[in-house]
């Protein structure tokens, strides 16, 4: 169980936030002010915070530049009205760890939470990854299921790596196309469905149980299936 | 800009020779001209017939004389008269009833001349015995009472050598007067000219979308300062109003993210605390999918107005356009293929130009992701880059309905639908969202037909000036 802290002005949004990542097995704090919330974070005790960008009291970007300056490393996702290409940079550069635009949905901002806490529970530098029979040689860049070698385009590869980095949770289409191609803009529809669809061909082949998994609504998901 | 500049130095002759300073010069030349003209024929005219009038009387008051002289002495005082004319433009003449010479300079009376003593013009001039001259004279005949004819004539070059006068006194006051008042003017013509490059210079920001920018005012207060001025008061307004809608907008769109939030939340909290088998949770399912149509294309809109409003090009740099192109293709091969859809590359060498990366990626991406939404199954999407002598050019190629030529301005606005089957949502923000990066990059983007069938869309990658449509 991680214990989070979000830095939300807006009540309702705050209780769906809460809501949300209390539903994923979290333990939420909320406050509704930049100065109280900057003074709550730098207790440090907390595993993620989500912060709005603009807020009363102290702006967003001065709460984690604060944040960074005191050496707190709490992992950050930013949440902002302002979308353009300059905010983003603005955010990330004074140490936010991901950013999130608003309007945006409670799904794909748990989600970003839950891949940020997986990050600061692994800091050890992998060479191999591994989900059930599903191996990947980060060094040889090759891929094997049960013995045999998976022959996978080097996007295909891409796209397996970031999946079994996270696996067992969840990871939206943004998500995905953010972190494998490096994009921020929307694909199109299915853009991410045909290049995932592809590489379920070649990982779960055949009479193979299935690994990779479609999160109704969502997004996917690599993991051995349950029982 | 640098190939735009070019075009105005190359109009630059024509150019000056309509600069209103120079017309009016050319102008007030010709009035000029023409009024030296009438001056000068009038001053000859009244000239010519003064000292024709003198020459009349002195030919008058002579034949006069003469003929009350006695019929003997009459030759020698013809000849002693003739002696007192010393520039020799006397002549005389006495000839019988039958016009026989008898004495005198003249050979044969003048043709036309009536013997009833007026002064008449002789337009032939005079058959002299120095020889013939066909100078203009005037000249008198009478009858004597032993009915021989007297006749005296004068030629006229007095009058006309001071009309000769008069008319080199025009031709001096012309180049004395008209050259160096028309040097003048161009070289004035030049100081309003180069100003008008300077304005032109000035507004080339403002096309851009840099509003913010004003024209020169040299304080001189003259004309081209004047219309500076009025351009400038109506760019303030323009900003100011364009700045509302701006505000308005932005308003809108930011008191609206909240409630979207909001929204979006809730429902999805409602679907997750629902009982699966109970019918309203698809519903709310569907209001979910619904809402999510209205975030994307919430976001779309949001995303042109960041495009228009972007004005700076630190994102720019050094783009391998091959490059780029690969990626595209690499990122959509799967969904061609999934559709049945042949979907081609065509680059050859590297092809490097200045460009926002990002944005490069997300125009062309909206493009190829548009090509394959209309091409049916079977169909070939082709994706192509290639060098003009200008630059580079990128062109996406389909087998779709094809965009009709009285639509093709109208698909690059926002919210626009074609009638004629392209149907799919999204359409209208995507080609939008490529407008806004190509205006961004001031490239241009040209819709024209594929063959046999389908849509060809071009970008033209080199700076074209803003004043043409991207």
């Amino acid at each position: 169980m991680a214990r989070i802290l979000t830095i939300e002005d807006d009540a309702i949004t705050a209780r769906e936030i809460v809501a949300e990542l209390q539903a994923s097995g979290n333990e939420v704090d909320t406050v509704g002010d930049g100065r109280e919330g900057l003074a709550r974070a730098l207790t440090g005790g907390y595993d993620a915070i989500t912060l709005d960008r603009m807020l009363p009291g102290l702006d967003g970007l001065a709460v984690v530049t604060e944040l960074r300056r005191a050496g707190i490393d709490t992992p950050v996702l930013m949440i902002s009205a302002l979308s353009d290409v300059d905010a983003r940079v603005r955010g990330l550069r004074a140490g936010g760890d991901d950013y999130l635009t608003k309007p945006f949905a409670p799904e794909e901002m748990a989600a970003r939470i839950e891949v940020m806490l997986r990050h600061r529970r692994a800091q050890v530098p992998e060479t191999a990854l591994r989900v059930g029979d599903l191996q990947l040689d980060l060094i040889a860049r090759t891929a094997q299921r049960n013995a045999a070698t998976l022959e996978l385009l080097p996007i295909e590869f891409r796209l397996l790596e970031y999946l079994m980095r996270n696996a067992g949770h969840t990871l939206t289409r943004t998500m995905i196309f953010e972190s494998v191609w490096g994009y921020h803009f929307d694909p199109g529809t299915n853009v991410i469905d045909v290049h995932i669809g592809r590489l379920r061909r070649k990982v779960d082949a055949g009479n193979a149980t299935p690994l990779i998994h479609t999160v109704r609504g969502c997004g996917y998901t690599i993991r051995v299936p349950h029982g | 800009m640098a190939e735009r500049t070019q075009n105005v130095r190359r109009d630059l002759p024509g150019a000056r020779w309509r600069s209103s300073t120079v017309r009016l010069i050319a102008i007030y030349g010709v009035f000029f001209l023409a009024w030296s003209v009438v001056l000068v024929a009038a001053l000859n005219w009244q000239t010519t017939q003064y000292l024709d009038g003198v020459v009349g009387e002195i030919l008058e008051q002579r034949v006069h004389y003469l003929a009350r002289v006695d019929r003997d002495n009459l030759p020698s005082m013809m000849a002693a008269t003739n002696q007192l004319d010393l520039r020799g433009v006397m002549y005389f003449g006495l000839f019988d009833a039958s016009g026989a010479y008898e004495s005198g300079n003249i050979d044969r009376p003048p043709e036309g001349l009536a013997p009833d003593g007026q002064i008449r013009e002789l337009p032939r001039g005079l058959q002299t015995t120095s020889g013939e001259r066909n100078a203009r004279a005037l000249g008198v005949a009478l009858r004597l009472k032993s009915g021989e004819l007297l006749v005296l004539a004068r030629y006229t070059s007095v009058a006309d050598r001071i009309g000769a006068m008069t008319r080199s006194a025009l031709i001096w006051a012309l180049s004395l007067l008209l050259i160096p008042g028309l040097l003048g003017g161009f070289l004035l013509s030049r100081g309003p000219f180069q100003r008008v490059r300077n304005i032109e210079t000035a507004i080339q920001p403002i096309m851009r979308g840099d509003l913010g920018a004003r024209l020169p005012v040299s304080g001189r207060r003259d004309e081209v300062d004047m219309l500076a001025a009025i351009v400038n008061r109506m760019l303030d307004r323009i900003e100011r109003l364009l700045g509302e809608v701006k505000g308005v907008s932005d308003n809108i769109a930011h008191d609206l993210r909240t409630p979207l939030t909001r929204l979006r939340a809730q429902l999805y909290r409602l679907q997750t605390e629902s009982d699966p088998t109970d019918p309203r949770t698809a519903m709310l399912e569907r209001c979910i999918v619904d809402t999510d149509g209205l975030l994307d294309r919430f976001r779309a809109l949001l995303r042109i107005s960041e495009l228009e409003d972007l004005r700076r090009r630190a994102g720019f740099g050094e783009v391998d356009l091959s490059d780029t192109l690969r990626r595209v293709h690499e990122l959509y091969t799967p969904l061609a293929e999934d559709k049945g859809v042949t979907f081609a590359l065509t680059v050859a060498e590297a092809l490097p130009l200045q460009a926002d990366a990002h944005l490069l990626i997300e125009a062309l991406s909206n493009l190829v992701a548009n090509a394959i939404k209309f091409t049916p199954h079977g169909g070939t999407v082709e994706l192509r880059a290639s060098r003009t002598p200008n630059g580079a050019r990128v062109d996406v190629l389909d087998n779709g309905p094809g965009i009709p030529p009285a639509e093709r301005g109208a698909v690059l606005q926002r919210f626009h639908r074609s009638e004629s089957g392209r149907e799919t949502t999204g359409f209208g923000l995507g080609l939008s969202i490529v407008a806004a990066i190509i205006r961004l990059h001031d490239f241009r983007l040209e819709i024209s037909d594929n063959t046999p069938r389908g849509a060809r869309l071009t970008i033209y990658c080199w700076p074209h000036g803003a004043s043409d449509p991207a």
